[in-house]
């Protein structure tokens, strides 16, 4: 009897690259910002954009994009991490590695995500993904 | 520490969205046992990989490297020990149960020999696994919580936690859990151990720095032990009885274990992800590729490594670098481990679950029981052998261990009932019997669990674990083969039945080799010979002085063993391949394989018969206690 959910085995792929790069990824960040390495926590960063790579070669061979959950999970996650950030930025805790390395995180995911968004969907399918019309306000007369 | 408790809560939920998206496409219980047949090849393969390797590589294998030096270089060819088996069978028994519509060895067996003892045996190895085996690994886990919590979390809390997490899934996911996640957790395993070497290396300052370490420890007399292997075979009594010169690794007992390592793959667990398969397109290069190739390495590589680590530097053992290495790091390597063993423990609890329910208490005592049920009472069963497993790791660890040690030699046991189905047509009902019993024998006499079961019955003997050297399995296969051997050559007018001779025309004539894999039959007898002598069997001795210097230099910047592992690895590698694809023993397969139509038989009410043998086993049951403690009382005690 064949599988009645043919999207099971990019799950599995999924979760394996994030259980793999994700978290190998996010040790060498903590461990650059605990040791005050920027290299360090720089090569974390590349090894979690290494891991959304993999996801999205996967997505490519199963021909889907992000489901809305991973998407929601991803920009939360950002958002989190984003908020903390800032929250250690406005303390003064943070040493000036800490600091580059919080900006290497955004800054590389922030742009792989547009790069993403660019050239999956161009550039003007990219703003509409978020630019939500109301219903009855599509056509000539909408803005 | 925040960490580890955050990734187990984080691992906990993964696993809980895997049983639920498991437990949806299995329509609660209609595909609970083998995933309706549906498991993909490429799944099939990670996760049989990953059981394979499974916690033991880091928690044993690493551990007896530490302990032992590098004396038993058989273990180091465990990728190709644990491949093998693959290689001869699975293809093989993938088109029996597609034939016949089966799904567990338990069903094979009975089918094709009609014995119900086989059936027990089968059933009595895959509880030995859920309960023994990985109950054992269970345990060093949950010592490792203890340490990373400082004493905070006990060990039977630790071992509470994990066991419930484990029964979680099974119990909703079924097959399909164990599989899905099995993938993951296999990919998990692997990190981990690629991670764990890869912090000894750092710690020690390199792979030249940690041999330099190994030439230090090899240049003093008191250690040079651990760098050479003990002679061929040495006749001594066994451990407990009489010490061996040297030390208990000589190239026999090196052969004893690599076979023992050769039972998981003819154990119920591997034939049930085997059964559970959409297609055996995927079995080559699964044993060659997966298990053998990337599985090889991690074990010549990555085990050897962090066994040699903690050789030279006990701040290297597994247990002690996750306590000093960063807690985010800790965390995860952790759980990869957690995900390594409950692979197995996971597969083994729903083998055992199974066997205990649909072979023997449904057939035997209640054969009306519906599908629903079977499932409701086999979770219930898999509760209770959790349980079992949970508390013996609290209460009873020396008894457990004697039990998981019993599970590996026991497997190989099966070897020959497989062997008769797969290949050896002339290997009858009672050559397989007769040859089991003996092999159960001989490994209860020469295992922990066997001496402390007779001992209690007052009966000492004169030999303790593994005589001359040799481990049980060895004990267990060799008198196994022998009388199944010698029982076959006398009982050849015994007709197959049925479902055997059906068996036998569709492997006759689907898997017919061509006139290539004929004429390589001959090379394919010697390869195998050879490279057993050389890697596994008594030519290891050569190992010890293959790559060393006249002036002891390690001529390849390695123990002289060790190099001979890898270099019999990467010729194992092509060994399995050779077998696998030339000798199409597990070569891809895209035939469509039409069900067996049985004859149409009666079916008679079979109430009384179960309710008399019900009484009759409660009888046999009360009398076989009331025996024990009379001759306990008498002798032993």
């Amino acid at each position: 009897m064949p599988d009645k959910y043919p999207l099971v085995d990019r799950g599995i792929l999924v979760f394996a690259i994030w259980a793999v790069f994700g978290f190998l990824g996010l040790g060498l960040f903590l461990e650059g910002m605990a040791r005050d390495v920027w290299g360090l926590a720089a090569v974390g960063v590349g090894v979690v954009v290494l891991a959304f790579v993999g996801h999205i070669i996967v997505n490519g061979v199963f021909d889907t994009g992000f489901t809305p959950g991973e998407a929601a999970l991803g920009i939360g996650t950002y958002g989190l991490l984003g908020f903390l950030f800032v929250l250690g930025a406005l303390q003064g805790g943070m040493t000036l590695a800490d600091f580059h390395a919080g900006l290497t995180l955004f800054g590389a995911l922030g742009a792989g995500f547009l790069a993403y968004l660019f050239t999956r969907h161009g550039l003007r399918g990219a703003f509409s993904r978020f630019h939500v019309q109301r219903d009855g306000l599509q056509g000539k007369g909408a803005r | 520490m925040i960490w580890l408790p955050l990734y187990l809560l984080f691992y906990c939920l993964v696993t809980l969205y895997w049983a639920r998206i498991a437990a949806q496409a299995n329509g609660d219980h209609q595909t609970y046992f083998s995933s309706g047949h549906s498991l993909q090849p490429w799944v099939a393969g990670l996760v049989l990989a990953g059981a394979s390797l499974s916690g033991w590589v880091v928690l044993g294998g690493a551990a007896d490297i530490a302990r032992h030096g590098f004396g038993q270089p058989a273990l180091l060819q465990a990728g190709i020990a644990l491949a093998l088996p693959g290689v001869f069978f699975f293809k093989r028994l993938w088109l029996i149960a597609e034939r016949l519509q089966l799904s567990s060895q338990g069903e094979v067996l009975r089918v094709y020999y009609r014995s119900e003892f086989l059936v027990v045996v089968s059933t009595l190895v895959a509880v030995l696994f859920a309960v023994g085996f990985a109950g054992m690994q269970l345990r060093a886990l949950s010592d490792l919580v203890v340490q990373l919590t400082a004493g905070k979390v006990s060990a039977a809390e630790a071992g509470m936690g994990l066991s419930i997490v484990l029964f979680g899934y099974v119990v909703i996911g079924g097959m399909r859990a164990v599989g899905y996640l099995g993938a993951i957790q296999a990919v998990l395993l692997a990190a981990a151990l690629i991670g764990l070497s890869g912090f000894a290396l750092v710690g020690l300052g390199g792979f030249g720095a940690l041999n330099t370490g190994l030439l230090a420890l090899a240049a003093d007399p008191v250690h040079a032990g651990l760098f050479s292997v003990a002679g061929v075979i040495q006749f001594t009594a066994g451990i407990g009885r009489e010490a061996a010169a040297g030390h208990e690794g000589t190239a026999l007992a090196g052969f004893g274990l690599f076979v023992a390592l050769m039972g998981f793959q003819a154990s119920p667990l591997a034939a049930k992800i085997v059964m559970s398969t959409r297609s055996p397109r995927a079995i080559g290069a699964g044993q060659t590729w997966v298990l053998a190739g990337f599985g090889g390495v991690l074990v010549v590589g990555c085990m050897g490594v962090l066994g040699a680590a903690a050789l030279i530097d006990p701040a290297l053992t597994v247990g002690a670098m996750l306590g000093t290495i960063s807690p985010w790091f800790s965390a995860w390597l952790f759980v990869g481990l957690l995900a390594g063993v409950q692979l197995v423990a996971g597969l083994a609890l729903l083998t055992a679950g199974e066997a205990l329910v649909r072979h023997i208490y449904k057939p035997w005592f209640h054969s009306a029981l519906g599908r629903h049920q079977t499932v409701t009472v086999t979770r219930v069963v898999i509760g209770l052998l959790a349980l079992i497993s949970v508390c013996m790791q609290a209460l009873t660890p020396v008894t457990l261990s004697a039990l998981g040690a019993l599970a590996l030699p026991l497997s190989v046991q099966l070897w020959v009932p497989l062997l008769g189905i797969c290949w050896l047509r002339w290997m009858g009902r009672g050559a397989v019997m007769a040859g089991v019993g003996f092999g159960i024998a001989g490994v209860l006499l020469t295992e922990p669990a066997g001496h402390a079961a007779l001992s209690f019955l007052g009966l000492d003997l004169p030999w303790g674990r593994w005589p001359w050297t040799l481990h049980s399995a060895l004990w267990g296969i060799v008198p196994n083969l022998g009388v199944a051997l010698l029982v076959a050559a006398f009982t050849q007018r015994h007709p197959l039945n049925d479902e055997a001779q059906d068996v036998r025309r569709l492997l006759d004539v689907t898997l017919r080799g061509g006139s290539r894999v004929r004429a390589l039959k001959t090379t394919a007898w010697s390869a195998v010979l050879a490279w057993l002598f050389l890697a596994a069997g008594p030519g290891l001795i050569f190992g010890n002085t293959a790559f060393l210097g006249t002036d002891g230099v390690w001529l390849v910047g390695m123990p002289s063993l060790w190099g001979w592992a890898v270099m019999f690895w990467a010729t194992g590698l092509g060994l399995v391949w050779f077998l696998s694809y030339k000798m199409e023993m597990a070569s891809p397969l895209t035939l469509q394989i039409p069900p067996y139509t049985p004859p149409p038989r009666l079916r008679r009410d079979q109430t009384q018969a179960e309710h008399a043998r019900l009484r009759a086993a409660l009888i046999t049951l009360a009398v076989a206690s009331a025996a024990v403690v009379l001759t306990v009382l008498s002798f032993g005690g």
